[in-house]
Formats: C-alpha cells, structure tokens, sequence
C-alpha cells in the first residue's frame, strides 16, 4: 500500500491536452520499482487500444464503457455508408459534425472523463495507477497528433501510391 | 528547288501539276489537323489545371485536420495502396490515347477499434490519388498529341515551304522550256522553209 501511495504521489499530475510530462519508459521504470511483479504485469497488459471487458478484471466498467465507445463508433461508420442521420447512445451528438481531429479529441476527451470516473471512487489503489497509464496514452496519443508530422505522413501515402501505381 | 534535276518534258509538267494539286488539296486538311490538335491540347491543359486546382482545395479543405494524420495508434498506409490505375483506348484528334477511367485500390476495411479520422483519410487518399492519376494520363495525352503536332507542323511546312513552290517553279520552267522549244522548232522550220524558197528561187 505504501509502495502504491509512493508511486501514485511521485508521478505528475495529468491534464488533458497538456504535452506528457512524463514518458512511458519513465513510467515504467518507476511503477516496476513500487509494484509487485503480479501488479506490473497487469499494468504492462492494460491498453487503451485493446480494452476488453473479461480481460481487465480490475477495469471492469471501463472496459463496458469501451465496448459502448466502440458501438458508437460502428454506428458512426455506419450511418455514413447508409447515408441516414447518426443515433449516438453514449457519444455526444456534436460528434458527428466536428472534422476528423476534433472529433478523435472529442472521443479522447470523453475516454479521459470517464477514466476520471473511475478514479473518483478509488485512491491510492492499482486501479489508479492502471487508469494513469490509459491517461497517459491519451496524452502521448493527442501529442502524436501534430500538424506537419500529419503532413507528412499523408504526402508520404500519397508519394508511395503513385510511385507504385 | 536548288539541286533538284527537272525533266523538261510534258510528262514532267503533268506531274507536278499533280503534285501541285495534291498538295493544295492536303495543305488546308494538314493545317486544320494542326489547329485542332493546338485545342485539344489546350483543352487538356484547361481540365490539368482544374484537377490541380480541385487537388489544392482538398488540400486546404483538409489542412485543419491533417495533423490527425500523425497519430501514432493509425498507420494510414496500411489501409490504402494503389492496385492498378485503369484506362481505355481512345481516339482524340486523330490520335489513339489512353483514356483514365477509374484507380483500383487496395482497401483494407477499418476494424471496429480503428480510430474513425482513418475511414476520413482513406476517402481524402482516394479522391487525390484519382485526380493525381488522371493528371498523369491526360500529361501522357499530351506528349503523344505534342508529338504528332510536331509532324504535322512538318508537314504543313513541307507542303508551304517546299512541295508546293517547287512543284509551282518547275511547272513555270518546263512550261517555259517547252515554249523556247516550240519558238525554236518554229523558228528553224522558218529558216529550213526559207532556205528552201531561196534554193528552188536559185535553181529558177
């Protein structure tokens, strides 16, 4: 338990939006020294690209609402094919309307609100350090999402399709 | 004309007014040839700086969205590549040109955890890569119609330059060839009659 309080008191504080005030190799490095070899392993496991409700026994109801996130997303897709209006059950509605950054941030920042609810009933626990890495991959994600970085990879698909075709 | 050897003969003189007809006749077809492919040139160039422009306001259209483009959990080029551009032959001012009619991609659905900006960037990757590929087919259009512009300006120089007043000189100097002789041929016939009156006058 102190290990856990150590850990959690000595990482930085996150924000959303703010440029990641710590890496991941950091992070790591810090929570393997504090946590037992059981609780790193899970922490190693737990990502935000594969959230899976009979996984992540301790992120249960995220993983839920994960599942509910992707529902929407399918339903995102396929409203557009279908060309019909969008029926959004757990995204805000303004989603459908924002260009594609504003609404992946849209997407991130509603991950980032309900992993704050998840913390809200937890102090001091692993769920709390599992909950830091999935907020920091929101970070280091949204930090990946920079103008020429973005430019670059789209000339580079462009570039390498003609070049092949 | 220079150089060139010219029999002072009838048949001569009826051949090149052949030639002279022929090329009269053909001039005014080369030269309307020449014109049409200028416009269809033109045109071409025409609908190469619509592409280019539709391409640009793509670009602009999704400049405030690009950077989504780096994130690092969606690897764009997994998700399109080019399988073949398909074209078709086509007749355009007389030239056999190959026609874009569409590109075959290579698309990978996106899964149901693909970040959604992917299925956005796809379409974008599409659409440019289709004016980019029609840009390359009418540029290609363009060089072969250039070519036969070239050879038909060759030829209508030919016809302007040198088949046509050389047919109109040689004409001019067998026709006047051909009446130097006849003066000739008259003129001794009147010396030869002459000097035969003076003879039977002599003999009397």
């Amino acid at each position: 338990m102190s290990n856990m309080v150590y850990l959690l008191c000595s990482l930085p504080s996150l924000n959303f939006a703010q440029v990641p005030p710590i890496s991941f190799d950091e992070f790591y490095q810090d929570s393997e020294k504090q946590l037992s070899k059981k609780d790193f392993g899970m922490l190693e496991t737990v990502d935000l690209r594969k959230m899976d409700s009979d996984e992540h026994g301790k992120l249960k109801h995220f993983a839920r609402l994960y599942a509910d996130l992707l529902g929407d997303m399918t339903e995102l897709r396929t409203a557009k094919t279908e060309k019909r209006p969008v029926r959004l059950a757990h995204l805000p509605k303004s989603l459908a309307d924002g260009n594609p950054l504003e609404r992946e941030k849209q997407i991130m920042r509603w991950q980032w609100d309900r992993l704050d609810d998840l913390e809200a009933g937890n102090t001091f626990s692993l769920v709390n350090v599992l909950v830091y890495k999935l907020k920091l991959q929101i970070l280091h994600r949204l930090q990946s999402m920079e103008t020429e970085s973005g430019k670059q990879v789209f000339e580079s698909v462009i570039n390498d399709a003609k070049r092949k075709g | 004309m220079a150089g060139i050897k010219i029999k002072y003969t009838k048949t001569e003189r009826a051949k090149q007014k052949k030639i002279l007809k022929v090329s009269q006749r053909m001039l005014p077809l080369f030269e309307a040839m020449e014109k049409s492919l200028m416009s269809t040139i033109n045109t071409i160039a025409e609908r190469i700086d619509d592409i280019r422009q539709t391409i640009e306001k793509n670009r602009e259209a999704s400049k405030s969205w690009l950077a989504v483009m780096g994130d690092s959990w969606g690897s764009l080029a997994e998700f399109i590549s080019v399988n073949e551009v398909i074209t078709k032959p086509v007749d355009v001012a007389g030239v056999r040109v190959q026609q874009f009619e569409r590109v075959d991609f290579n698309i990978v659905e996106p899964s149901a955890n693909t970040p959604l900006w992917v299925d956005d960037a796809i379409e974008l990757v599409a659409e440019q890569l289709q004016l980019e590929a029609e840009i390359k087919c009418l540029l290609d259009q363009i060089e072969l119609l250039e070519e036969e512009l070239l050879d038909v300006r060759a030829r209508v120089k030919l016809f302007e330059n040198r088949r046509i007043p050389n047919a109109k000189i040689a004409i001019r100097k067998i026709g006047q060839k051909l009446q130097d002789d006849d003066r000739l041929t008259i003129a001794t016939a009147k010396v030869v009659k002459t000097d035969k009156q003076m003879e039977v006058a002599y003999d009397y």
